[in-house]
């Protein structure tokens, strides 16, 4: 091994780091360290001066590792992977240490934090001595897509590609195109017809020429990488399909909440509770009516149902307030005469033309009433014989202060949206990480909404999390757009952190192979020895760690990487403690 | 000067670091005591890490990795599981107090519940003292 000769810098990050953590206190240990040339802290070490800092550091002192302590390595790795690229340096021979996400911004300490800021860089600095440079590998962008999900995101982001002259396979696991959309009436805030939106869309994409459309049909598993991903798809006649893809966009969009499960509103036991979902059907169908056929004259629209409410889910939908003003509108049309009420609990109608549907629907005669979601429902029940009306709502009015009873002939559920119950399923198919509400998490919740932690899969729609409908489509054609980018360039460098047997160890015992989630593994007989296959392997280690011999190494995760991070931490912790 | 142990935690990449940079940019505050490795996943976790952690003088090894089921790569947190389960009969037998080691599940959104485990973990620890390995084999060597 060559001598190493490491540059380290210490991040500021304007005060972010530097109010928690003495960085010039850390600089100042750390140059001490062996192996270590060059120790510096600097303001904002990812900005252009920050990393031409480096790229000078690494040809003047001649330095052949570099360690960057700043933000967490999810932000910033690759940045500084690329400078030292520049500065001719192989990209592996950098390690970070996460000084912020992981010790400025949670410690309240100085003394401590920087005491913790000193054992992680000195952690980075063992552990970089044994980096080892890792070739590139570079493959080749196969440019067809694979799209799930069939709704107007799904179906928007394979126009898109479509249309640029690439191919598309899009897989619906119902029998019709269109998803949630299908069962609006009218958008919001413009009363555009979804009709109108969606049938030419549908139209388009079913006599694409670069669109395979596969209906009825649900996603497996995905193997592969960026660039090469492939799937196996059963058709109806039970027959094998295989597909091969560049990349796929998850567009499983999202599904209703069912009220039943809220005591309060009585849903499935009073005919004339229904679902938002319910109420768009029977507003398609041209005719507001009570299950028993007549033509209510009090309309109550009840907010939040199953929002915003730590027992059934904590998010907002996002998309109701503005359906339940919609609703308003087409039923002031229709039954100009009946008594509207819209319960809410807050008001949410940001978004363009939005506000201003709740301007004009305030103005139309609409009775708003606030009541407390988490705390206090409203409660329907069915009026007496001898009153007026279907039901009775009783609430507690926030607004007044009075708890009042308000008649009802027809009550509307605004339920919330959930992920659907296959989403985890889907979500393992094709490598992706759900949030703790199921929905689908992006790679960087600001910088990068639309791609996710698996190279070469993007999300898009209402899978990531309630959407309105431009919100959708501005997603899919975002993740169709990078999706063309990448066909454009033709190749991606792809992770080489993949497994490796030495043969001289290898015992031949197959225990790796048992182990590999991926069946990347495969005994040579010839040799009796194991060998993981590049392309098939994910770099998860676990094969790594199963070998009794150590005869697989994990490329930048190696036994002695990670064991000499151990001994970066306790040596200095002991040192300390000495002191 | 009242104990300070120094504690040493896996997390995997996809669900713990980031559930743990999470309470980062949520600004939650967690005892200091605990020393970040990533791995890609827990199924990289070699038990030797852990007893080499122990045996170089810390006084608790913390492993966390993606809820059951929610694994990045399926199924390695479930091989993690099963070490770790070995690992701690290992310990008892080597007289080392099993909770000195923990595995907990901590998804890429459970910021919170990573500060929570921290704590805890670093009052469990401080209740345990000091981690007499290290000098142990000092003066058997």
């Amino acid at each position: 091994m060559e001598e190493p000769r490491i540059g380290v810098y210490i991040c500021w990050c304007g005060s972010n780091i530097a109010k928690m953590v003495d960085v010039q206190d850390v600089a100042k240990f750390i140059a001490k360290l062996p192996g270590v040339i060059i120790a510096r802290d600097y303001k904002y070490m990812c900005s252009d001066p920050g990393q031409d800092m480096v790229v000078k550091d690494i040809k003047e002192f001649k330095l052949n590792r570099v360690v960057v302590s700043a933000c967490s390595p999810r932000i910033h790795e690759l940045t500084f992977r690329k400078a030292l690229e520049n500065a001719g340096l192989n990209p592996y021979m950098f390690e970070m240490a996460n000084i912020r996400e992981q010790d400025s911004w949670v410690h309240e300490n100085r003394a401590e934090a920087t005491h913790k800021a000193k054992s992680l860089v000195a952690a980075a600095v063992y552990r970089v001595k044994h980096h080892e440079a890792l070739d590139k590998r570079t493959v080749d962008i196969n440019p067809a897509t694979l799209i799930i999900g069939g709704g107007i995101a799904g179906m928007s982001a394979a126009l898109e590609i479509a249309d640029a002259g690439k191919k598309v396979f899009l897989i619906e696991k119902s029998s019709e195109l269109g998803g949630n959309l299908t069962r609006v009436d009218l958008t919001f805030p413009y009363l555009y017809s979804a009709e109108y939106i969606l049938n030419p869309i549908i139209t388009q994409v079913k006599k694409h020429p670069n669109i395979s459309l596969f209906m009825n049909t649900t996603i497996e598993e995905v193997y592969g990488y960026v660039g090469n991903f492939e799937t196996t798809l059963k058709n109806q006649n039970g027959k094998d399909l295989q597909l091969k893809f560049g990349n796929v966009i998850v567009a499983t969009g999202l599904k209703p909440f069912d009220p039943a499960v809220i005591p309060e509103y009585n849903y499935g036991k009073l005919p004339d509770v229904v679902t938002s979902h319910e109420f768009e059907r029977l507003v398609s169908n041209g005719q507001i009516v009570t299950k028993a056929g007549n033509i209510p004259k009090n309309i109550a629209i009840i907010h939040c149902v199953g929002s915003r409410n730590p027992k059934y889910h904590p998010y907002c939908s996002r998309t109701c307030c503005l359906t339940a003003l919609k609703y308003s509108n087409q039923i002031r049309s229709a039954l100009p005469d009946a008594n509207i009420f819209q319960l809410y609990a807050d008001m949410r109608t940001m978004g363009k033309g939005c506000e201003e549907l709740y301007t004009r629907t305030s103005r139309q005669g609409v009775i708003f009433l606030m009541f407390d979601q988490k705390h206090d429902l409203p409660r329907v029940r069915k009026a007496d014989i001898n009153e007026s009306c279907n039901m009775i709502i009783e609430l507690n009015e926030l607004l007044s202060g009075e708890t009042i009873e308000i008649p009802a002939d027809l009550v509307i559920l605004m339920v919330n949206m959930e992920a659907h119950d296959d989403s985890a399923q889907v979500a393992h198919a094709v490598g992706v990480s759900k949030c703790g509400n199921d929905f689908y998490i992006e790679k960087h919740p600001k910088l990068d909404p639309v791609a996710t932690t698996t190279d070469g899969v993007y999300i898009a729609g209402t899978c990531q999390s309630p959407k309105h409908i431009p919100d959708s489509i501005a997603q899919a054609k975002a993740a169709a757009a990078r999706i063309l980018a990448t066909i454009k360039v033709a190749s991606v460098n792809v992770e080489v952190t993949t497994a490796f047997v030495n043969e001289d160890i290898c015992c031949g015992c197959q225990t790796c192979i048992k182990v590999c989630p991926y069946s990347a593994i495969s005994y040579l007989v010839d040799k009796k020895v194991s060998f993981v296959n590049d392309i098939l392997c994910k770099g998860c280690g676990t094969c790594g760690s199963a070998c009794p011999t150590g005869a697989i190494r994990s490329r930048h995760f190696t036994d002695q990487q990670i064991l000499s991070e151990i001994e970066g931490i306790l040596q200095f912790e002991i040192q300390e403690a000495v002191l | 000067m009242s104990f300070r142990p120094t504690i040493i935690s896996f997390l995997c990449n996809w669900c713990s670091y980031t559930g743990a940079d999470l309470a980062g940019t949520s600004r939650m505050k967690y005892a200091s005591n605990i020393r970040v490795i990533r791995v890609m996943c827990s199924g990289r976790i070699d038990p030797t890490f852990v007893l080499k952690a122990l045996r170089e003088g810390a006084d608790g090894v913390l492993i966390c990795g993606c809820h059951p089921g929610d694994c990045h790569y399926h199924e390695g947190n479930y091989k993690c599981m099963r070490r770790f389960y070995l690992l701690q009969k290992y310990l008892e037998q080597m007289g080392i107090d099993k909770n000195r080691i923990r595995l907990e599940w901590v998804s890429a959104s459970e910021g919170k519940r990573f500060a929570e485990v921290v704590n805890s973990m670093t009052e469990t620890i401080k209740k345990l003292g000091p981690c007499v390995v290290r000098d142990t084999m000092e003066k058997l060597n």
